[in-house]
C-alpha cells in the first residue's frame, strides 16, 4: 500500500485551519429547539437505563394499536429503567389514569417528530420538496428507501419497484432544478443530479452469511434492473454496505454486475467501504484494483464511512466466540479512517475513482479536506439527514461539495433506522455527542 | 487445581470464505476414507456382529460405515466387564476423572472438522449444525469436568460440636447410555461423560443411524485415558438396547429419544430381576410439541426468520424444534402472509451446501411418517419441491387446522409447521397448557409485562423470548423439559451430574472421653 498509516506532519496546520474554518461556520446551535434536543441527548447519555427504555419504546411504538397500548408499553418500559428517577416518574405518568392519555400523546408525537427529522418523506413524491430544498441550498442528496426486513420474494420485488419509481420520480423533478455547477461536475466529469442508495439485503430474501453465492443469485436480477433504470434515467446508483455477514455477497455482486458489458457506459455507480472493519485496508485495495482495471466510461464512487453496525458486530462476535471484525477503540478506528481517506483520495488521480468522505467527525472531515486540497483532488463529503445538518451547512459555506443521505419511508419502517442513528448519536464514543457536550475545538480537532 | 471459568467452544466462523474452504477440505478427506468400520467394542476387543450399513441420507448409495451390530449376549458381556471395572474407576478422585474428560475435549477439538464432517455425512446435518454438534460435545466434556470437581467437595452441612458431618457423591455403578442420531455427537458425549466423570462405567448404544459418530466418541474418550473396560460400544438396533435396559446389573439408564421408546424404557426399568439388588434409575429426554406465541406487538422482522429457523432447520429433527405458532389474531394475517412467502424461499438440499436451509431427513421411515402427517393436514399453505435422490421431506406450512388435527397434536419430528390464531397471549398460554409435552416454547413480544407473565406461566422446560426456540447452549440454557418430554434433568446445567450419583451422608462422633476431636 502506498499510503503510510500516519499523516504527513506538514498536514497538521492545514487540518487545523480547515477544521477551525468549518467549526466557525457551524450554526450556533442556540435555537430553543437545538438547545432542548441537546439537553435531551445529554440526559440520555448520562442515564443508560432511561436511554435503553426510550429506544425500546421508539422501536415498539409503530406496533402499538392505540393510545392505551402506547401508554402501556411506555409505562412498562420506563418502569424497567430501575436506576432512573426520570424513568420512574415517566412510568407513573404513563400508568396513572389521569395522565396516561397525555403522556402517550406526547411520547407518540415525540417519536413522530424525531422520525421526521431523520426521514425526508414517506414516499418518492413526498420526498421531492425536501431533496429540492437541499439542492437549492447548495447540497446534493442520496435517497435511501427504508423498509421491513425482506423475508419473501414479494417483498424484494416491491422494494425494487419502489426504488425504480423513486429514481424516475426524482429524475423528472430534478430536470426542473436550477444549475449547481459544483454539484454537477467534478474533475472526473459530470455528476448525476439524482442519486439513490440501495440495500442488497432488501433485494433478496436469500442473503445467507455462509453462502454468498445464494444471495448474489437472489439479488442479481433485481439489482441489474435498477442499474438499467439508473442508466436510462441518468441517475447514480449506490450500493450500501450492511452487516459483516453480508459484505462478501454485496461486494462480489456489485463488482460482478458493474463488470457486465451492458453497464460499460453507465450508470454512474458506487459502493461503500466501512472504515471500522479490521480488514478494510485490504478491502479498499481490492475495490481500487478492480476500479483501475475496469473498462468503463464513468468513474466508480467509493463512499468511505465509519460503519453503523459497531454494537451489532461486537455482540455477534462475542456470542459466537469469534474475534471481532470491527476495530475496537475510537482512536484506532479514526486513525484507520484517516489512512483509508488518504489512500482513497490518492486513487482519484486516475479519474477512475471518486471519493466520498461520509463522516460527522469534524477532525476526519478536516483531515480529508486538507489532504485533498494538498493533493489537488476533487472529492465529495456526505452527511446524514437529521444528524449532520449543521455539518452540511458548514461544508456548503466552505465551498465544498456535499451530499446528504436522506432516508424515506413510513414511520414503521423508519424505526430501526432511527434507533440505530440515535444509538450512534448518544454513544460515549460519538463525535457528535462530544461536540454537543461542548468540547472545545482543540479537543475536537485532536489527531486520533 | 485452578479452575478456569467455563466458556462455550467458539462456533466455526463459516461466514469467512477461508473457513468454508477448510471445512470442505475436511469433508473431502473424510469421503476418501469411507466407508469406515465400526465394530462392537468390549473392553479392548473389537468384535464382529450382525453387519449393517450406515448410509448418507442425502445420497443413500454412499455407505458411511460398515457396522457390526451387537447381540444381546454381547450386551450382557459388556455390562459384566463394566461391572467388574467400575469400582476401580470409582476409586479414582473426581479430579482425576475430570482431567481425563478434559483431555477428551482437547482431542475432540483437534479433530473438530473431521467430527463435524462425519456428523454431516452420517446424519445429513448441514455444516453450521454439524459444527454446533461438535462444539456442544466439547462443551459437555469441559462443563461436566468442571462440575465434577465442584461435586467432589460435597455440600455444606450443619456441624455441631463433637460431630463431623459430610455429604459425598458417588457413582451409581454401570450406566447404559441409549443415544439418538439427531445430535449424534453432542448428546451421547453429554450422557457418557456425565456418567463417566462421576465414577460410573458406561455402555453406549448409539442410534442405529449414527454408529460411526458413536464410535468416534468412544475412541476419543479411550484415547484420552478412559480405561477400555470402563467404556464399551454396542452399535446396533433394538436388540442391544433392550438387553441393556433389562440387564440386572445396569444401575442407570440415560436415554434421549422418542416418547414411545422412553415410556417403554421407564416401565421395563421398573422391573427388578432375580440377579438385581438395586432400583434402576432412568434419565430420559423425550419428545416435544413446541409452540411459539407471537403477540400483537411482536417485531415480525425478527419473528419470521426466528420461526423459520426454529421449525425448519435440520428439517425440524430436533426435540426443541417449533411445530406450532400461536399468533395473536390482530397480526395473524400479516404473519401468515410473510411466513408463506418465507417458506417458499427455503432451500432444500444436501448438507454440504453452505446455503442449505433444509437437509434430508434421517431415513425412509422418517420420510414416510412425515409424508403421512402432511397428507393428514390436507393441502399445505406453502411447501417446497425437494430433490429426487436422498431421504428428503418437503417442508410444509399449515394454517388454521382444527385443534384435533394430528398435525397439531402429534410430534412429527420433521419440517412441518402449523399456525393457529389465538385471541391473545393468554389464549396462547392455554393452548400451550393443554399439550402433553413441555420441552421448549417461544415468545415474540415487546412488552415487559407480557414477557414476565409468560415466563411465570409457560409450563415448558426451556422458554426462549424473542429468539428461536432451538440451539440451547451448555452452561447458558440448561436443557430439558417436564411432562411427557422427560424426567426433567437439565443437560448442560449445574444439576445434571446429580442424575448419575448417589449421595452418601457420613456422620462421625469425634468426642472421646469428653475431648472434642
Amino acid at each position: 500500500m502506498a499510503t503510510t498509516l500516519e499523516p504527513a506532519p506538514d498536514l497538521a496546520p492545514a487540518i487545523d485551519r480547515v477544521g477551525r474554518r468549518l467549526a466557525a461556520a457551524l450554526p450556533s446551535g442556540r435555537t430553543p429547539k437545538a438547545l432542548a434536543e441537546r439537553a435531551l441527548m445529554g440526559r440520555l447519555m448520562d442515564d443508560p437505563a432511561l436511554r435503553a427504555a426510550i429506544f425500546r419504546f421508539v422501536d415498539v411504538r409503530p406496533a402499538c394499536r392505540d393510545e392505551r397500548d402506547v401508554a402501556r408499553h411506555l409505562g412498562e418500559l420506563l418502569a424497567q429503567a430501575e436506576g432512573s428517577a426520570l424513568g420512574q416518574r415517566g412510568a407513573r405518568m404513563a400508568t396513572r389514569r389521569t395522565t396516561r392519555a397525555a403522556t402517550a400523546g406526547v411520547a407518540a408525537l415525540g417519536v413522530r417528530g424525531m422520525a421526521h427529522r431523520f426521514i425526508v418523506g414517506e414516499d418518492a413524491a413526498s420526498s421531492v420538496p425536501g431533496v429540492e430544498k437541499l439542492w437549492r441550498s447548495g447540497a446534493a442528496a442520496t435517497v435511501d428507501l427504508l423498509g421491513e426486513t425482506t423475508v419473501t420474494e414479494a417483498e424484494a420485488d416491491s422494494y425494487a419497484a419502489r426504488c425504480a419509481e423513486t429514481l424516475r420520480t426524482l429524475q423528472a423533478a430534478a430536470a426542473r432544478w436550477p444549475s449547481q455547477p459544483l454539484l454537477e461536475r467534478d474533475a472526473a466529469g459530470p455528476i448525476p443530479r439524482v442519486n439513490l442508495s440501495v440495500k442488497v439485503s432488501a433485494l433478496t430474501p436469500h442473503l445467507h452469511p455462509n453462502d454468498p453465492e445464494r444471495g448474489i443469485a437472489g439479488a442479481a436480477d433485481r439489482l441489474r434492473g435498477l442499474l438499467r433504470v439508473a442508466r436510462d434515467t441518468g441517475a447514480h446508483l449506490h450500493v450500501d454496505m450492511e452487516s459483516f455477514d453480508t459484505r462478501e455477497a454485496i461486494t462480489e455482486l456489485t463488482l460482478r454486475l458493474l463488470s457486465e458489458p451492458e453497464f460499460r457506459a453507465g450508470p454512474s455507480a458506487g459502493i461503500v467501504l466501512q472504515g471500522y472493519l479490521v480488514e478494510s485496508p485490504d478491502h479498499l485495495e481490492r475495490l481500487l484494483d478492480w476500479a483501475q482495471a475496469r473498462d468503463a466510461e464513468q468513474p466508480f464512487t467509493i463512499r468511505l464511512v465509519k460503519g453503523a453496525y459497531w454494537d451489532h458486530e461486537m455482540i455477534e462476535a462475542a456470542r459466537h466466540g469469534w474475534s471481532s471484525p470491527v476495530i475496537d477503540g475510537r482512536r484506532a478506528c479514526d486513525r484507520n479512517y484517516e489512512a483509508l481517506s488518504r489512500r482513497l483520495i490518492d486513487a482519484t488521480a486516475t479519474g477512475k475513482v471518486r471519493a466520498a468522505i461520509a463522516s460527522h467527525n469534524l477532525r476526519s472531515i478536516a483531515h480529508a479536506a486538507a489532504y485533498a486540497d494538498a493533493r489537488g483532488a476533487d472529492i465529495e463529503f456526505q452527511v446524514l439527514r437529521g444528524l449532520g445538518d449543521d455539518t452540511l451547512k458548514a461544508l456548503v459555506a466552505d465551498g465544498r461539495r456535499v451530499r446528504c443521505y436522506c432516508p424515506l419511508g413510513d414511520i414503521v419502517a423508519g424505526m430501526s433506522y432511527l434507533v440505530r442513528r440515535l444509538l450512534e448519536n448518544t454513544s460515549n464514543d460519538s463525535f457528535l455527542s462530544a461536540q454537543a457536550s461542548g468540547a472545545d475545538i482543540d479537543t475536537l480537532l485532536e489527531a486520533p | 487445581m485452578s479452575i478456569t471459568p467455563f466458556m462455550n467452544e467458539p462456533a466455526l466462523e463459516l461466514r469467512r470464505a477461508e473457513v468454508r474452504a477448510r471445512a470442505t477440505a475436511a469433508l473431502e478427506a473424510l469421503d476418501a476414507r469411507l466407508p469406515l468400520d465400526v465394530p462392537v467394542l468390549i473392553g479392548a476387543d473389537e468384535r464382529a456382529g450382525e453387519a449393517f450399513d450406515s448410509v448418507d441420507p442425502a445420497q443413500p448409495s454412499r455407505v458411511v460405515a460398515r457396522v457390526q451390530g451387537a447381540s444381546a449376549a454381547q450386551a450382557d458381556e459388556a455390562v459384566r466387564v463394566a461391572t467388574a471395572a467400575q469400582p476401580a474407576w470409582a476409586e479414582r478422585t473426581h479430579h482425576e476423572r475430570a482431567e481425563i474428560v478434559r483431555r477428551a475435549a482437547a482431542l475432540l477439538r483437534s479433530r473438530r472438522l473431521e467430527a463435524a464432517a462425519l456428523a454431516l455425512r452420517e446424519c445429513g446435518k448441514p455444516w453450521a449444525e454439524a459444527d454446533a454438534d461438535v462444539g456442544e460435545a466439547i462443551d459437555f466434556l469441559e462443563y461436566y469436568a468442571l462440575s465434577a470437581a465442584a461435586l467432589d467437595d460435597g455440600r455444606p452441612l450443619l456441624q455441631m460440636p463433637g460431630e463431623r458431618n459430610a455429604l459425598r457423591y458417588v457413582g451409581r455403578g454401570v450406566a447404559a447410555v441409549i443415544a439418538p442420531w439427531n445430535f449424534p455427537l453432542a448428546i451421547p458425549t453429554g450422557m457418557v461423560s456425565a456418567a463417566l466423570v462421576t465414577g460410573n462405567a458406561v455402555v453406549l448404544k448409539p442410534a442405529e443411524q449414527s454408529p460411526a459418530c458413536g464410535d468416534l466418541i468412544v475412541r476419543t474418550l479411550h484415547d484420552a485415558g478412559v480405561p477400555r473396560d470402563v467404556l464399551h460400544l454396542l452399535p446396533g438396533g433394538d436388540e442391544p438396547g433392550r438387553a441393556l435396559v433389562a440387564h440386572p446389573l445396569v444401575h442407570t439408564i440415560a436415554f434421549t429419544g422418542s416418547c414411545a421408546a422412553g415410556l417403554s424404557i421407564l416401565s421395563e426399568a421398573a422391573k427388578v430381576g432375580p440377579e438385581q439388588g438395586h432400583l434402576k434409575k432412568v434419565v430420559a429426554e423425550m419428545g416435544g410439541k413446541n409452540c411459539i406465541i407471537v403477540d400483537a406487538d411482536a417485531d415480525l422482522d425478527d419473528a419470521v426468520p426466528g420461526i423459520l429457523k426454529s421449525a425448519f432447520a435440520f428439517a425440524g429433527q430436533k426435540c426443541s424444534a417449533a411445530s406450532r405458532v400461536l399468533v395473536h389474531e390482530a397480526i395473524a394475517d400479516e404473519l401468515v402472509a410473510r411466513l408463506k412467502g418465507a417458506v417458499d424461499t427455503l432451500v432444500v438440499g444436501p448438507p454440504e451446501a453452505f446455503g442449505t436451509d433444509v437437509p434430508p431427513v434421517i431415513d425412509p421411515e422418517a420420510q414416510e411418517r412425515i409424508a403421512r402427517y402432511t397428507q393428514l393436514g390436507g393441502t399445505p399453505a406453502a411447501t417446497v419441491d425437494v430433490p429426487e435422490e436422498g431421504f428428503y421431506a418437503a417442508p410444509a406450512l399449515f394454517v388454521d387446522l382444527p385443534k384435533d388435527s394430528p398435525v397439531v397434536t402429534d410430534e412429527i419430528f420433521g419440517p412441518v409447521l402449523s399456525v393457529e390464531r389465538v385471541r391473545d397471549v393468554d389464549h396462547g398460554l392455554q393452548e400451550m397448557e393443554r399439550s402433553r409435552f413441555a420441552l421448549t416454547g417461544g415468545l415474540y413480544s415487546r412488552s415487559p409485562a407480557t414477557i414476565a407473565a409468560v415466563e411465570r406461566r409457560a409450563p415448558v422446560g426451556n422458554l426462549y423470548v424473542n429468539q428461536p426456540c432451538t440451539g440451547a447452549m451448555v452452561g447458558r440454557q440448561p436443557f430439558g423439559g417436564g411432562r411427557l418430554s422427560g424426567t426433567g434433568p437439565k443437560a448442560g446445567g449445574p444439576d445434571y451430574l446429580l442424575q448419575f450419583v448417589e449421595a452418601r451422608s457420613v456422620s462421625e462422633d469425634t468426642v472421646r472421653h469428653g475431648v472434642l476431636g
